[in-house]
């Protein structure tokens, strides 16, 4: 019994630190090959800093100081469209998810009641995002939206609404009614009730919320290159652009994903519970 | 609760934004890419258009706007290889994708089940890939499975010295075909393993510890319980993360890009890159809306298929509990 333990216990090690491994060494890859002068790059695998290459910091420099412009433009893109579809989504996701929850909806000619609707919208995040490719081609074009952080935040929001509706709806549902009752007893209209009560007690839920969104929003690639060429281009699109702009330039690539992936990776190491607490209330009780 | 009339207007403040935004943004281009399947409109204009500017007239097409009705997007269907090529590597990643990901998923819960020092460390670690912007991830396995200058490469290559061969081993992991949809498929693997391995965790840590006791009474050994109650168990759970994750396969288009650009030719090119390329590269608006109908159809079908299978998975393993 005891023997079986330990035996066990190593095993958990075992496949845990092999993972973590896995998980972990493509980050350090990154942040090595950036560190190395090309010539190092093209001639093959080289591990330590300091042992079997001479670090260099010229291509952080190129990024930070010779591309700065450019750099900083296209963070700050993405900055606005993840920034302005996360508060749209919380925003709206958060008065829909309320209203699913607290009230009964009966759609009369389509016999829907409120699984029906919540069912429906989350239905929206699984459509194949191809199958907007044209119509958004054509309907942007039209209303001068092509290139515009407007237009990006505008399609976000409408990605990131069904899974927002959804996980808000979840979290009042947990949420007693008791405070809002009482504050509508005491005078208070449904929408000061939602706002100084339901809301401030939600901040979990908004947190989760936020975070996907933002996620999303960042990490997305499909629209943000159909829709953007140039004023309003994000960070995936630049990265993905490195591929042929001069040859493939690893360490300046290393470098410029690093940054990248920065801002949503950070999220993920500090707001963990958040995320796991949102996936259950987006996957499981759907 | 709801029964005064403010609340009757309060209801539907609280639910229209949302409802207003996806029949604008979703169920209405929705059916406008259908009715675009159905015309021949392309990049500034339509085939009808052109012509008619050669012959100079005016109002021309289906009720004078300057296009065609036709079927012809879905006539050409059946001779076009590419077609099926993308839908056949589309599938293949949905398929392969998924399975990976659930057998590693499940086999990393399982050991973040088991009580450790370092759990939470490990389990944060395990989250990042998930959170990597999926171009980056491109790039970084495109970085691993370099054939030549990869930390991979240097092992492989060293593994013949261990039996004092000097063989020189590549394996061309994004350059031929067959090679290049299955590291695509890890790659997509090494991001999303860790939602596979966070909801099924969130599953395992929910089974009452009772039920293992008890088995264990009994004299079962651990691959029994774990075929009789935790994976019984964990069904439910397990039918929506394959689904869900299935769903997102489908979509997969930012890692090829950077990868191999669907290359070489289009052994590695997906529908969603097919139709990207259609409506972009080549300006057919109405081709591409009508190939994004048969990416629709295919994730109607999978969803559906994968249900009903789910289904009587489930009758079964209920049964063996019983």
């Amino acid at each position: 019994m005891k023997r079986n333990k330990t035996l066990r216990m190593f095993f958990t090690y075992a496949v845990v630190l092999l993972w973590a491994f896995i998980v972990l060494f493509p980050f350090y890859w990154l942040l090595t090959t950036s560190l190395k002068i090309p010539l190092a790059v093209s001639r093959g695998p080289t591990y330590f800093p300091g042992i079997d290459f001479t670090p260099t910091f010229e291509h952080w420099v190129y990024l930070f100081d010779e591309q700065r412009a450019s750099t900083l433009r296209h963070f700050r893109n993405s900055l606005i469209a993840a920034t302005g579809s996360t508060i749209l989504a919380v925003i709206i996701g958060a008065m829909a998810g309320y209203g699913l929850s607290r009230f009964s909806y009966y759609w009369k000619g389509l016999k829907w009641r409120n699984e029906n609707i919540a069912f429906w919208i989350i239905s929206n995040r699984f459509l194949p995002p191809a199958l907007f490719v044209v119509p958004f081609l054509i309907l942007y074009s039209r209303l001068d939206l092509l290139d515009t952080h407007f237009g990006l935040i505008v399609i976000y929001t409408m990605f990131n609404i069904p899974f927002a509706v959804w996980i808000m709806r979840d979290f009042f549902n947990s949420l007693p009614g008791d405070l809002e009752e009482s504050a509508l007893v005491d005078g208070a209209t449904r929408w000061q009730a939602f706002m100084r009560i339901v809301l401030p007690l939600s901040a979990p839920g908004l947190v989760a919320v936020a975070i996907f969104s933002f996620v999303f929003s960042w990490n997305e690639f499909l629209y943000a290159l159909m829709l953007t060429n140039f004023d309003a281009i994000t960070i995936p699109v630049l990265i993905a652009g490195q591929n042929n702009t001069r040859g493939v330039e690893w360490w300046f690539i290393s470098a410029l994903t690093l940054f990248a992936v920065a801002p949503v990776v950070l999220i993920g190491l500090f707001l963990e519970r958040y995320i796991a607490s949102g996936l259950l209330a987006g996957a499981v009780k759907g | 609760m709801s029964g005064t009339r403010e609340d009757r207007i309060m209801k539907r403040v609280f639910l229209s934004p949302a409802i207003a935004m996806l029949l604008l943004f979703s169920i209405f281009p929705l059916f406008w890419s259908l009715g675009t399947s159905f015309t021949d409109i392309q990049r500034g204009g339509s085939t009808t258009l052109r012509e008619a500017q050669a012959t100079e007239d005016e109002r021309v097409g289906f009720l004078g706007l300057g296009f065609s009705i036709t079927g012809q997007n879905y006539a050409r269907m059946s001779s076009d290889s590419r077609l099926f090529a993308t839908a056949r590597n589309t599938i293949f990643y949905v398929f392969v994708g998924v399975v990976i990901q659930y057998v590693i998923g499940f086999s990393l819960a399982l050991a973040l089940n088991q009580p450790f020092w370092g759990r939470n460390i490990f389990r944060v670690i395990f989250l990042l890939p998930m959170m990597t912007t999926p171009v980056a991830a491109g790039y970084i396995g495109r970085m691993m499975f370099d054939s030549v200058r990869s930390p991979l490469a240097d092992l492989i290559q060293s593994i013949p010295g261990w039996f004092g061969s000097d063989a020189y081993v590549t394996i061309p992991w994004l350059t031929t075909g067959a090679w290049a949809r299955a590291t695509i498929v890890l790659i997509d693997s090494w991001q999303w393993i860790p939602f596979m391995t966070l909801l099924l965790l969130a599953g395992l840590q929910a089974v009452p510890k009772e039920l293992y006791e008890a088995a264990q009474v009994d004299g079962a050994t651990i691959w029994q319980s774990f075929w009789r109650i935790t994976f019984p168990i964990l069904l439910p759970i397990s039918v929506t993360v394959i689904l869900i994750r299935g769903l997102e396969i489908f979509k997969i288009i930012d890692i090829i890009m950077v990868t191999t650009g669907g290359g070489p030719g289009s052994a590695t090119e997906s529908l969603t890159m097919y139709i990207f390329k259609t409506a972009l590269t080549f300006g057919n608006y109405a081709y591409a809306a009508a190939i994004s109908y048969v990416l629709l159809v295919l994730v109607v079908v999978f969803s559906t298929i994968f249900l009903s299978l789910a289904r009587g998975v489930s009758a079964r393993a209920t049964n063996v509990g019983e």
